[in-house]
């Protein structure tokens, strides 16, 4: 298997966007192609398409050869979209990294696009409203507020997490998406902002939630041993995890124990050669407040149901244990689903090479990694990323 | 150059909620191998399929026992008489078809063993704690399919 590199990103501005499906991605593949030297569009000869739901936001199906014609791609080894809701993102960037691994492709190009505010935003909830099993679950309303909101219940009744606890989530992911000039969301929230904004799904408040937004990123993958040819500073990928188990509610591992997520990131660790440790940046999936307490948790940075302590004490702050979302995630960025992962992890390369604002740069980061979450957490994927090959 | 005049041009106003928006499965035999289930509702009766070769209770209803794949699964009665696992409220953000009933509670009610998504009626989410017993509802729609909710025992 070859050894694989990102050697380039490109990102559209996130955010309520007067911009179309296809308008967002022609601005991220400018962006990208723009990133790197030596490679134009019609050296690419793979493509994935990271889109969640665009037969329901955009009205149009078959996206990868339309992103394709749009940026001027010719796809010769293998082109397709790839779907799985808020993970599609990264699934495009693991098609591309095996394709070029397997030496099936040389050159691949994974980029994400979601197209999510609508005139009517009840059709938009429910477009959302089918990722959940819609004939047993969605009919009840479970789309992802009502699961992380009894999600967040049940670990408030387990663990004694509090309200407070969740809200300071908010208050640090919009103060480094305060500084990041792509993200949606640039305003600071104090916890009384937080606890004093609308009831979205009790015990969630509206500024425990992401945004809806627009957006869309890609990223170019080659073989290591080319990298230097293309960027002075490529990211290495060196290893991954991703698992799955059950779909419906009543088949979950567990509300309150993410067990999917420490299986991938035992793979993860195992396969990188790493230990939780050695994290310098986690950009993880905080589509929810719970959510990155939660994340804590199954990434082993702290102990089972000690998540909410583990923020109180700052250490998922910069300066702290690890730093956690200093891209501000995506509470402040935004979550354009098929976007998400590929933001956060073109934010990986941005870190590694000081390209952020010094307010939120993990000066001397080696290792980082890219955590997604999709459906009721019963999938979760996490990339490890270093600087230096390994 | 010459300029071309706009012609208006017609479009119905409103549309109905589409099939493809509708959340409520079709129940009949000619769509689906579960009608039992739907038939059993009717009759009063939540009902779901148990492995007669594992013996795993499965929910949703299946045609095949996902952990040994028997198509040897029966019928069996899950009650009337759940508990409340976890709950929250549906005020914003609720899907088309729904909008309508909100402020509603839905949530994950103990039952049968099962832990499985409902709306829980009659009740706000204030009056609502972890633990309640709740008992079953069964709703129609005007095209008369059926499908089950909870409500909050009054008997308490
Ligand atoms: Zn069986």
């Amino acid at each position: 298997m070859n050894q694989v590199a990102i050697v380039a990103g490109g990102e559209a501005k996130a955010g309520r966007r007067a911009a179309s499906w296809r308008e967002l991605v022609q601005e991220a593949g400018k962006a990208l192609f723009e990133d790197v030297n030596n490679l134009a569009p019609k050296d690419v000869d793979s493509l994935f398409v990271g889109a969640a739901q665009p037969e329901r936001f955009a009205f149009q199906s078959y996206v990868a050869p339309l992103v394709a014609e749009h940026l001027g791609i010719i796809p010769r080894k293998v082109i397709a979209r790839t779907e799985l809701a808020c993970v599609s993102g990264q699934a495009a960037i693991r098609y591309a990294w095996n394709c070029v691994a397997s030496g099936m492709s040389d050159i691949a190009v994974a980029i994400g696009v979601e197209k999510m505010y609508q005139p009517d935003m009840a059709e938009a909830q429910t477009t959302m409203t089918c990722v959940l099993d819609r004939e047993w679950d969605g009919i009840n309303c479970f789309s992802a507020p009502p699961i992380f909101a009894v999600t967040a219940q049940r670990h408030m009744y387990e663990f004694g997490t509090t309200q407070e606890q969740m809200a300071l989530v908010s208050v640090k992911n919009h103060h480094y998406s305060s500084l990041n000039p792509i993200a949606h969301l640039r305003k600071e929230v104090t916890i009384e902002d937080v606890l004093k904004s609308p009831v979205v799904a009790p015990p969630l408040h509206l500024f425990d939630c992401c945004p809806m937004t627009d957006g869309s990123a890609g990223i170019i993958l080659v073989r290591a041993e080319e990298a230097k040819k293309y960027t002075d500073t490529p990211m290495h990928l060196i290893g991954s995890g991703q698992c799955a188990i059950g779909n419906a509610v009543n088949n979950l591992a567990s509300l309150t124990d993410w067990v999917p997520l420490r299986r991938a990131a035992e793979e993860a660790w195992r396969t990188a050669k790493i230990s939780k440790d050695d994290v310098d940046i986690a950009e993880v999936h905080d589509c929810f407040t719970i959510s990155e307490i939660m994340e804590y948790e199954g990434l082993g940075f702290c102990e089972k149901g000690r998540g909410g302590k583990f923020i109180e004490d700052g250490e998922p702050y910069i300066g702290g244990k690890v730093a956690v979302n200093p891209s501000g995630g995506i509470m402040g960025c935004g979550h354009p689903l098929g976007a998400t992962s590929i933001y956060h992890t073109f934010e990986l390369l941005k870190q590694f090479r000081g390209d952020v604002d010094q307010g939120r740069y993990v000066k001397g980061a080696e290792i980082g990694i890219q955590h997604s979450l999709s459906g009721a957490a019963n999938q979760h994927s996490i990339l490890v990323c270093s600087r230096e090959p390994r | 150059m010459s300029k071309v005049k706009v012609e208006k041009i017609k479009r119905p106003e409103k549309i109905g909620l589409p099939f493809m928006l509708d959340f409520y499965p079709l129940q009949d035999e000619k769509y689906t191998r579960i009608s039992q289930f739907f038939k059993n509702l009717k009759d009063g009766h939540l009902t779901t399929t148990k492995c007669e070769k594992c013996k795993e209770v499965l929910w949703p209803p299946r045609i095949i026992c996902p952990h040994c794949h028997t198509e040897d699964l029966k019928w069996i009665d899950l009650g009337t008489e759940g508990e409340v696992h976890a709950f929250t409220e549906i005020t914003l953000g609720a899907p088309l078809g729904f909008v309508e009933d909100t402020p509603f509670c839905t949530g994950i009610v103990q039952i049968g063993g099962l832990l499985i998504s409902a709306r829980i009626d009659d009740v706000r989410y204030e009056d609502l704690k972890i633990g309640d017993k709740v008992r079953l509802k069964i709703v129609e729609l005007p095209d008369q399919r059926v499908f089950f909710r909870f409500s909050k025992s009054k008997n308490e």
